[in-house]
C-alpha cells in the first residue's frame, strides 16, 4: 500500500479500504504505542489475505482465578454475540433448548473436596469430532484452529451435537429476530462459540469473554496464538501445568485449563 | 415346479379405504411437520441434550427394517432357495418403501428441510452420515434394478447378479446405519463396535416381522391363498433372528460390564434409569423377545396365524423399545467431562446426579406414523398397479413336494 | 446438455422481460427504496442487479472459511448503504416490502435465504461510508484508519524504502 491508495477513491481499491465508522475500534488502534505497533506489524493480517496454519488461536483458563458465582464471561459473550435473555430471543425455548455458547460449571474434587469454577465452551479441537461427522461440511475448522459452523450449508441434522464430547453446541429451536451483524443466528441451524472470530480477524487479539473477565477483575481467561513463541499464552502453557478436558480422546483442544 | 403367476391386487372399496386412511395419517403428519418447521423445534421434546428424539427412532426403525425386508428376496436369489422366490418382488418393494418412509421422517425433522439439496450436493466424505446418504440412494437404485430384473422376463437372467449386489449393499448399508452411533466416541452409551453387527441382526428381525405382517394381511384382505409351508419357514426364520438380536444385546451389555468405566451407563440403562430399564426388560426382553419366541416355538401356537401375527407385532414393539433405549438412553446419560470431579452446579447441568429427561410430544410421534404410512401407501399403490404378488401361495403352489 | 440449458435460460430471461417490461413501464415494478447513504455502489447498478448473488456467495465462503474480510462484497456493507440502521425510526424488517432486498425479491418471487440468519439492517448508523465523497475524504484523512491496516501500510512502506 502506498500514500496514493489513501487518497484513491477508485473502485479497484475498495477492498482494501477500511471503514471509518465503528469509531470505538479506531480509537484503540490510534492510541497504540510505537513499540506495540511493531509487535502488531508481525501479527496483523491484511483483510484480503486468508488465514493460515502459522497461527493457532487458543485460550487458557485459569480456574484458580475464576470466581465461583461470577458469570461475567457468559453475559459478556451474550452481549457480544446476541444470545441469552437480554437478546430478547428464544423466549419460548426451555432452559435445555436455549442457546448456550458458554456456561459456568462448578466442580468438587470427589477425593479432596476442593471446589473449582470454570467456564465450559467450544474447545476448538485440532481434531474436532463435530467436523468429522458433519454430512455437508458445514461444521468446519479454519486454518488457524477456530472451529465454526457454516450456517449457509448447515441442514440442522444435529449429528455434530451428538458427536461433541463437551456439549458445546446448541440448536436454535425458534425464529431469531435482530441478530448481531457480526454474529448471524437462525432457526434450524446449530451454533457454538466462535472464539469471537470477528474480533480476532479485526486484529483485536481477544474475545468478549476474556474482556468481560478482565473487566470483572479476575484475569482468568487468556487468549492468544499458541504457535507464536513470544505470545503470552504460549509462554504460559510452556511454563505451567495445563489440562485439556477429556485429554484421553486425543483431540488436542485449543482451550486449556489450569488448576484442575 | 409350476410357474408362479403374479398379478395386481384388486382396487376395491377396501383398498381405497386403506389408501384414504394412510393418506389421512400422512396429512396429519405433514401438519405436525409444518408446526415444527414454522415454530421451530421448541414445540418438540427434543433439546440440546436429547438432540435426537422420537422421529429418529421411527426413522432408524424403518431404515433398519428396510434392509431387513430385502432378506426374503436375498434368500431366494443369493442362497437359491426356490421356495422364497415368489416372495422376492414384495420383499424388494417393501425394502424400497420402508427406506423412503424412514428417510422422509429424517429429512422432515431437519432444522432446515428446505436445504435438502445441500445434503445432496455438499459431501464431507469423512462423515459416516454423508456415506449413508450415498448408501441409501444407492440402495433404492440397486433394489429398483433388482426388481426390474425380476419382473421383466428378458432381464430374468440377471436377477441373481442383481440380487447379490443388493444383498452386499444392504449389509454395508446397515453397518453404516449402526456406525452412526458406534462412532460417537464421547458417548458412553454408544461407543461400541458391536453396534454395527447388532444393527444387521436387528434389521433381519424387524424387517422380517414387518414383511410377515404385510404378507399375511395382504393375502387375507385380497382372499388369496397363503399356505402353511411358506409361513412355517418364515416364522422359524423370524425366531432365529429374534434370538440373534438377543445374543448381541446380551453380549453388548456384558462386555460393557467388563470395563469398570462403563458400569455407570449399564446400571443406568438396566436398573436406575426409570423408563429405560422398563423398556429394556419389559418392552424389549419380555414383550419383544421372550413372548414372541414362545409364540413361535410352542407347539400349541406355533402354526397359529394369530400367534404369528401377534409375534410379529411384538417383535416390532420390542424393536421400538430397544431403539428408544439405545438412542434416547444413550443421550440421557450425562457425559463425564471431568473424571475425579463431581459437578455441583451448572447452567446446563452436566450434573452427574441428574439424567436428562425427554418427553416426546405428539408432533414427533405423528411425524413418525406418517413415515410408516408413506411406506405402506407406496406399497399398496405399487401392488395395485404392478404384478408384485403371486396369485396363490398355497402349499401345492409353493412346494409341490411338501406334505402339508 | 449445456447449450440446451443456456437456450432455456435465455428463453426464460426473455419471457421474464416480456412479462415484466409492461409492468415496469406502467410503474408497477417493485418500489425499491433509495440508498440511505453513499454515492456509488461497488459495481454498476446493472451488474449488481444481475450478479449480486454471485458476489455475495463467493464472498461468504471467503469470509467464513478463509477469514478474508475485505469489505467490497460484504453483506453488512451492502445493508450499511441500502437499509436504515436499527436505531433509526423507520426500520424495515425482512417481512416488510420496504426493505431494499426484500422489495425486489418479493416482486420477483425469488426466495432469499440470507436473512434467516443475517441481520436485516445495520445496528448503528455509521458516521462515514467506505465509498466517500471528496468532502468526506478530507475528513477521512483527518481521522486515521484502524490500527491493523495502518500498521500494514507502514510495514509495506518500510519494506519499499529499504
Amino acid at each position: 500500500m502506498s500514500d496514493a491508495s489513501l487518497n484513491n477513491t477508485s473502485k479497484t481499491d475498495l477492498g482494501r479500504r477500511e471503514f471509518i465508522g465503528n469509531g470505538a475500534k479506531l480509537a484503540a488502534g490510534v492510541s497504540l504505542a510505537p513499540g506495540v505497533m511493531l509487535y502488531g506489524v508481525a501479527h496483523a493480517r491484511p483483510a484480503d489475505q486468508a488465514v493460515t496454519d502459522d497461527v493457532r488461536w487458543g485460550m487458557l483458563i485459569d480456574t484458580n482465578k475464576c470466581a465461583k458465582g461470577c458469570d461475567a464471561c457468559v453475559t459478556g459473550c451474550q452481549q457480544e454475540n446476541g444470545w441469552g435473555p437480554q437478546s430478547g430471543n428464544e423466549t419460548k425455548s426451555n432452559e435445555y433448548q436455549a442457546a448456550q455458547w458458554i456456561r459456568k460449571v462448578d466442580l468438587r474434587n470427589t477425593s479432596t473436596g476442593s471446589v473449582h469454577s470454570l467456564p465450559m465452551l467450544c474447545q476448538h479441537c485440532e481434531h474436532p469430532p463435530c467436523v468429522d461427522v458433519c454430512p455437508t461440511g458445514a461444521s468446519m475448522k479454519r486454518a488457524d484452529g477456530i472451529v465454526l459452523v457454516d450456517k449457509h450449508i448447515c441442514i440442522g441434522c444435529r449429528y455434530c451435537m451428538m458427536a461433541c464430547p463437551y456439549k458445546a453446541r446448541s440448536f436454535i429451536h425458534e425464529p431469531i429476530v435482530n441478530p448481531r451483524t457480526h454474529a448471524p443466528r437462525g432457526m434450524g441451524t446449530v451454533e457454538s462459540c466462535t472464539l469471537c472470530v470477528h474480533k480476532l480477524d479485526a486484529g483485536e487479539g481477544t474475545t468478549a469473554c476474556a474482556e468481560a473477565c478482565n473487566s470483572a477483575g479476575h484475569q482468568a481467561i487468556l487468549v492468544g496464538d499458541l504457535k507464536d513463541p513470544n505470545s503470552e499464552i504460549a509462554k504460559k502453557v510452556a511454563s505451567v501445568a495445563t489440562t485439556q478436558v477429556r485429554a484421553d480422546l486425543g483431540l488436542n483442544t485449543g482451550v486449556r485449563y489450569r488448576g484442575i | 415346479m409350476k410357474k408362479t403367476l403374479f398379478t395386481q391386487i384388486e382396487g376395491g372399496k377396501g383398498f381405497y379405504a386403506l389408501l384414504a386412511t394412510l393418506a389421512a395419517v400422512i396429512l396429519i403428519g405433514m401438519f405436525a411437520v409444518y408446526q415444527m418447521e414454522h415454530n421451530g423445534h421448541w414445540i418438540t421434546g427434543m433439546n440440546n441434550q436429547i438432540v435426537w428424539g422420537m422421529p429418529h427412532i421411527f426413522a432408524i426403525f424403518l431404515i433398519v427394517a428396510a434392509s431387513g425386508a430385502l432378506n426374503v428376496a436375498s434368500i431366494g436369489s443369493v442362497f437359491s432357495k426356490k421356495i422364497y422366490k415368489p416372495l422376492a418382488p414384495l420383499s424388494a418393494l417393501l425394502a424400497i418403501a420402508l427406506l423412503i418412509g424412514g428417510l422422509a421422517i429424517l429429512v422432515l425433522d431437519l432444522g432446515r428441510p428446505d436445504r435438502l439439496i445441500i445434503a445432496m450436493t455438499y459431501y464431507n466424505f469423512k462423515s459416516i452420515f454423508a456415506w449413508n446418504i450415498i448408501l441409501y440412494n444407492g440402495f433404492i437404485a440397486l433394489v429398483a434394478v433388482y426388481l426390474w430384473t425380476m419382473m421383466e422376463k428378458r432381464m430374468n437372467r440377471y436377477t441373481t447378479i442383481a440380487g447379490y449386489a443388493a444383498f452386499i449393499w444392504r449389509l454395508i448399508l446397515t453397518t453404516g446405519t449402526g456406525s452412526i452411533f458406534g462412532f460417537l466416541v464421547a458417548r458412553e452409551g454408544y461407543d461400541a463396535a458391536i453396534m454395527a453387527p447388532m444393527f444387521i441382526l436387528m434389521s433381519f428381525s424387524f424387517g422380517l416381522a414387518f414383511f410377515m405382517l404385510v404378507l399375511m394381511k395382504t393375502y387375507k384382505w385380497t382372499g388369496r391363498p397363503l399356505g402353511d409351508v411358506i409361513l412355517r419357514r418364515l416364522k422359524n426364520l423370524l425366531a432365529i433372528f429374534v434370538a440373534g438380536v438377543l445374543y448381541f444385546v446380551v453380549t453388548m451389555y456384558i462386555t460393557n460390564l467388563y470395563a469398570t468405566e462403563h458400569h455407570g451407563v449399564v446400571s443406568f440403562i438396566l436398573r436406575d434409569g426409570g423408563i429405560y430399564p422398563i423398556l429394556m426388560w419389559g418392552g424389549y426382553l419380555l414383550l419383544g423377545t421372550l413372548i414372541p419366541l414362545a409364540l413361535l416355538f410352542h407347539p400349541a401356537t406355533a402354526m397359529c396365524r394369530k400367534a404369528m401375527t401377534a409375534a410379529s407385532w411384538l417383535v416390532i414393539l420390542g424393536g421400538f423399545s430397544l431403539l428408544y433405549v439405545i438412542i434416547i438412553g444413550g443421550q440421557a446419560y450425562p457425559l463425564n467431562l471431568f473424571p475425579g470431579y463431581e459437578v455441583i452446579s451448572s447452567f446446563e447441568g452436566d450434573v452427574g446426579s441428574g439424567f436428562y429427561a425427554y418427553t416426546p410430544t405428539l408432533n414427533e410421534i405423528l411425524l413418525g406414523f406418517a413415515g410408516i404410512a408413506i411406506a405402506l401407501a407406496m406399497t399398496a399403490v405399487a401392488v395395485n398397479a404392478l404384478r408384485f404378488l403371486p396369485e396363490s401361495l398355497a402349499d401345492e403352489e409353493v412346494d409341490p413336494h411338501a406334505k402339508g | 446438455m449445456k447449450p440446451l440449458f443456456k437456450l432455456l435460460k435465455a428463453l426464460m430471461a426473455g419471457l421474464v422481460l416480456m412479462i415484466s417490461a409492461p409492468a415496469f413501464a406502467g410503474g408497477l415494478g417493485p418500489d425499491i427504496p433509495a440508498p440511505v447513504k453513499g454515492d456509488e455502489c461497488v459495481a454498476d447498478t446493472q451488474e449488481m442487479r444481475v450478479n449480486h448473488m454471485k458476489y455475495l456467495k463467493g464472498h461468504r465462503d471467503d469470509v467464513l472459511r478463509r477469514g478474508i474480510r475485505n469489505k467490497t462484497y460484504h453483506l453488512s456493507e451492502c445493508l450499511e448503504c441500502h437499509v436504515p440502521a436499527r436505531e433509526e425510526a423507520s426500520q424495515p424488517t425482512r417481512a416488510d416490502n420496504e426493505h431494499f432486498c426484500m422489495s425486489c425479491h418479493a416482486f420477483t418471487g425469488v426466495k432469499v435465504d440470507c436473512f434467516s440468519c443475517h441481520a436485516t439492517m445495520p445496528e448503528k448508523s455509521a458516521a462515514f461510508h467506505p465509498i466517500v465523497t471528496p468532502a468526506m475524504q478530507t475528513l477521512r484523512e483527518v481521522h486515521q484508519p484502524p490500527s491493523a491496516q495502518l500498521l500494514n501500510e507502514l510495514a509495506a512502506r518500510g519494506a519499499r524504502d529499504e
